[in-house]
């Protein structure tokens, strides 16, 4: 019942949309009808071109995801740790908070180049932050009553970090994770305009310069499916996983 | 009887809180400290767990010997009962170390509960695993900050006939801080009353009920003078 719910906007959009590319209201060319693009991305998964690219994707995604939760840990026990650190770090990072990371690209082709390096890096731009604001926030769930409660037990640094300082930020660290990895995805396609010859985002660029909207759509379709059943994967993994120690994070 | 604080200073802001305590207690036995709200009783706890520093004066209980019951439970909610105890163990789990969670639940007369999450106790249970905590560490001095001051009247009996046996049995020494009187003079040998930064009275709880009444009005005599 609650899978037909979940099914039933996705399946009335397809029923509008096959109707409205049969009225000929609008031109094929500009809303292919949806049978057309369920063809087409079979073809493209038969002749192999669709899992290339969707396989070029998801390393690059893994790559920049990795980076930015790797560093967003880093940087958030550091200033967690030591506040001088924090202050000094704190203009910095709030200033490169707010520049899109799409209008450092220029910035980027010049230093890094035209490739891999400046796609990953936009990646990491998108997605360092929310992670590295959950993980601070979580780190800072942390309470009087805790840290007095670990002094009193004399547990070791290594026993307070593993029991007490990183469960407490669990909750807060699982929501900057589907984040990041929300906005690394989301990235994807501007990361993927620069020179790429590989991956969804190029695949989106390239049909759409060659007028193939049908292969627009599927791009576009398999981006938004992907990322989805991704995220509700992770999602699902941590509720069976961790939803006795943390039932908010049974959703 | 034990010198346990020897003339202890501390101020917090402009405030001296405590002004040359000095405070001996039962040994092998529980010492009441008694006093208003905010005359400094679970700032002397603090100070003898070692979580506070005195600015100045001598802590005789040495802190690696202590442990202490915080007035609520303070069990980490994503461990089980069994792992909250084991944090008051050594890192290395082991069948010595199992056997020993279960045998120190039994003393606080709570069976079966290792794999529950502190969620699923009641208050009352979770206190008892506060103690059990405690009590794991083998402690020589065990500090007690109003352990019982939120659980309701039969779950307090209850736990106050238990600490009773418990330290009667393992004769460790006990220093339990209460405003309340009547827990005072029920589950102790000696009480304390904290006046103004210092302690102002130190005796014996006879067993004699005329004697404890006339205890208790000195106790209240204390109580209800103004702090200067």
């Amino acid at each position: 019942m609650r899978v037909m719910r979940v099914l039933l906007t996705p399946v009335l959009v397809l029923v509008y949309w096959q109707a409205v590319a049969q009225s000929g209201l609008v031109s094929a060319y500009l809303l292919p009808a949806p049978w057309t693009v369920a063809k087409t991305a079979m073809t493209m998964w038969e002749t192999g071109l669709l899992p290339q690219h969707i396989a070029a994707s998801l390393q690059r995604v893994a790559q920049g995801f990795s980076l930015s939760v790797a560093l967003g840990c880093l940087l958030a026990a550091l200033t967690a740790r030591f506040s001088l650190l924090d202050q000094f770090l704190a203009a910095p990072l709030s200033l490169l908070r707010m520049v899109p990371p799409l209008a450092l690209i220029p910035l980027l082709i010049l230093w890094l180049g035209i490739g891999e390096a400046t796609q990953i890096t936009i990646i990491v731009l998108a997605s360092f932050f929310p992670f590295f604001l959950n993980v601070r926030e979580g780190l800072s769930r942390l309470t009087d009553a805790q840290r007095e409660l670990a002094r009193s037990l004399h547990l070791s640094p290594f026993r307070y970090i593993f029991y007490v300082v990183l469960p407490c930020g669990v909750p807060s660290i699982i929501t900057g994770l589907r984040l990041t990895f929300g906005y690394s995805w989301r990235a994807l396609v501007g990361a993927e305009l620069i020179a790429a010859s590989s991956g969804l985002g190029y695949l989106v660029v390239d049909a759409q310069q060659m007028m193939h909207t049908d292969e627009v759509i599927v791009g576009i379709l398999t981006i938004g499916l992907f990322g989805w059943s991704l995220d509700a994967a992770f999602r699902r993994l941590c509720a069976l996983t961790l939803r006795r120690r943390f039932p908010e994070l049974d959703a | 009887m034990i010198r346990a604080f020897t003339d202890i200073h501390l101020r917090f802001a402009q405030r001296e809180v405590l002004r040359g305590l000095t405070l001996n207690v039962a040994a092998g036995g529980i010492t009441c400290l008694l006093g208003p709200s905010g005359c400094g009783k679970s700032t002397l706890l603090r100070i003898a767990a070692d979580l506070l520093r005195p600015n100045s004066g001598t802590v005789s209980l040495p802190a690696a010997q202590t442990a202490m019951v915080f007035q609520e439970p303070r069990l980490l909610p994503w461990l089980t009962v069994a792992e909250n105890l084991g944090l008051a163990l050594s890192p290395q789990p082991s069948e010595n170390s199992r056997n020993r969670i279960r045998q120190v639940l039994s003393c606080v007369r709570l069976n079966g509960v290792e794999d529950l999450m502190p969620r699923e106790l009641s208050g009352g249970m979770a206190q008892r695993v506060g103690i059990a905590r405690a009590l794991l560490r083998n402690p020589a001095f065990l500090l007690m900050d109003e352990p019982f001051a939120s659980l309701d009247a039969i779950t307090r009996g209850e736990l106050q006939t238990m600490l009773m046996g418990l330290i009667a049995q393992q004769r460790t020494t006990c220093l339990f801080v209460t405003h309340d009187i009547q827990e005072a003079l029920h589950i102790a040998s000696h009480l304390a009353v904290l006046h103004n930064g210092v302690i102002a009275l130190t005796e014996a709880v006879p067993r004699e009920f005329a004697a404890r009444e006339q205890l208790k009005q000195r106790v209240l005599a204390w109580l209800q003078r103004p702090a200067a």
